[in-house]
């Protein structure tokens, strides 16, 4: 819990309106924290929570939150709801099961996320205090040889060299397809390709686009498969978060297979936001 | 070749390697070494620097070999690359450790544990490239499933996911209260059909959606 805290001052919260961020508690990380706290200042142990008590200061707070008018509140009321059925359930007479005559506990499924969520806090806590590269430590890196191949001269495909790439693609395609198979339905989004050529794209300096559509990774080798790819890829190329080259033959016409390559700037990540929108 | 020719040559190719070089890939290029050699050349380089005082070592990160500094220089150092270090928020880190243990995972098991929203941060982790898409779980809806890269390993200096020593015994713990058969409990069949990194388990994966809590005052 060591938060710069915006809520504590209205004119701070006033000066950056960042809708990109949803608006975060002052001070706690959502319903299951504020719990934990309030657990701890009433000197009270989580296996064994006076559900009244705690409910209703809960419930005081969430009051608080409902007057700074902040988004989150739906996170806290589900607890709050939580927190009354445990209640109710607590004034009824103990509910008996089987031949165990063993109560059950309404709190204990709370608990048990409860006490889940503590420990991954200290993990947390400990993964923050590991000395961290760039920040504690520096690593002695090897200089990185990324210059484009010297055929590919920064000539930039077009949008007919894209499709005609396509086309060649599904062309090679045909010729497996052609045999009987079997139907499978398999669903596959653009968003998703889009992740996948990022990712690609990652670990290496460039793609050929017809090694990308081949790229199966276990899946069927379907049209959808194609197409997804195929305009997952203009996707990127007119968010600018890939660029296509070519190769050109000694008179200077493109020639050979298309290569996708970052062009990301550093920092520039409107295509993930792109992405994540539907997320 | 001489031990100390072997030695400079584990030294260049550690230095100048651009990322973690394995012990096996090591061994391959130093002429006439094993693997158990390549680990032994690279403890007698470590206890080299050691002995002289130098400013850093060699470490093991995501499974290879680094030279990193120690942390006694980091301000001179953060000054000569004059880079803002990565910063990350509790709710970050929270998820970030949630993801490391359980992963692969959907965003919705996330948020369960964290009993909140975890879109946003979730969004950030994965432009700051320290956590990745990993495949679907295949049920309906078929949600996306995220697991920790390559790149979480080499920034908090971890070799393998296991290194935490916390996720261990959390996992004990889990494992014992899984066995009183509370909101724990496994489900193998459940496990995702998607590639994972090898130094993964999926096996151990709980399954306690919020779905499934008693709302509706069903015991089990």
């Amino acid at each position: 819990m060591t938060v710069s805290v915006p809520g504590s001052d209205p004119a701070l919260l006033a000066a950056e309106p960042s809708a990109l961020y949803s608006v975060r508690l002052p001070v706690f990380e959502g319903p299951l924290d504020l719990l934990l706290h309030l657990i701890r200042i009433n000197e009270v142990e989580i296996t064994d929570i006076p559900i009244a008590r705690i409910g209703e200061q809960y419930l005081e707070y969430l009051t608080l939150l409902h007057e700074l008018d902040l988004e989150v509140v739906g996170d806290y009321l589900v607890m709050a709801s939580t927190l009354a059925w445990i209640k109710s359930q607590m004034l009824l007479p103990a509910e008996r099961v089987g031949e165990d005559e063993e109560e059950i506990d309404p709190r204990a499924e709370l608990i048990a996320r409860l006490l889940e969520y503590q420990r991954f806090k200290e993990v947390a806590v400990e993964l923050g205090e590991r000395k961290r590269l760039g920040r504690d430590v520096f690593a002695a890196s090897g200089f990185e040889l990324e210059a484009p191949a010297e055929s590919e001269r920064a000539i930039e495909a077009g949008l007919f060299d894209l499709v005609e790439a396509y086309r060649r693609a599904l062309e090679a395609k045909h010729d497996v397809e052609s045999k009987p198979h079997e139907i499978e339905a398999e669903e596959i989004t653009v968003r998703e390709r889009m992740m996948e050529i990022m990712q690609v794209l990652e670990s290496r300096s460039s793609i050929d686009f017809d090694a990308l559509v081949h790229e199966e990774q276990g899946r069927p080798y379907t049209k959808a498969f194609f197409v997804a790819t195929f305009l997952a890829t203009l996707e990127l190329t007119r968010l600018s978060a890939i660029r296509i080259y070519q190769g050109i033959d000694p008179l200077g016409v493109p020639e050979g297979p298309l290569h996708l390559r970052l062009s990301i700037e550093s920092g520039d990540t409107a295509w993930i936001e792109q992405i994540a929108e539907s997320m | 070749m001489s031990e100390i020719e072997k030695r400079s040559i584990a030294e260049a190719l550690i230095l100048a390697s651009p990322e973690p070089i394995p012990p096996a890939r090591l061994a391959q290029l130093i002429p006439h070494c094993t693997l158990a050699k390549a680990r032994v050349l690279v403890e007698e380089l470590n206890a080299e620097y050691l002995a002289q005082q130098r400013a850093f070592e060699i470490c093991e990160i995501a499974g290879g070999y680094q030279m990193r500094t120690h942390s006694e220089f980091a301000s001179h150092l953060r000054q000569l690359r004059n880079v803002r270090p990565l910063r990350l928020s509790s709710a970050a880190l929270e998820t970030l450790a949630i993801v490391a243990y359980r992963q692969p995972m959907t965003r919705a098991e996330v948020e369960n544990v964290r009993g909140v929203d975890a879109g946003p941060v979730m969004r950030n982790l994965l432009e700051r490239k320290l956590i990745k898409l990993a495949g679907h779980r295949e049920v309906p809806g078929r949600p996306m499933l995220y697991a920790t890269t390559k790149r979480f390993l080499e920034i908090f200096g971890l070799s393998q996911l296991e290194d935490l020593p916390t996720l261990r015994e959390l996992e004990e713990l889990v494992s014992t209260e899984a066995g009183t058969g509370d909101a724990f409990a496994t489900d193998e069949s459940g496990s995702p059909a998607v590639e994972v990194d090898a130094n993964l388990d999926t096996s151990a994966e709980p399954e306690a959606s919020l779905e499934d809590v008693e709302i509706l005052g069903k015991p089990h």
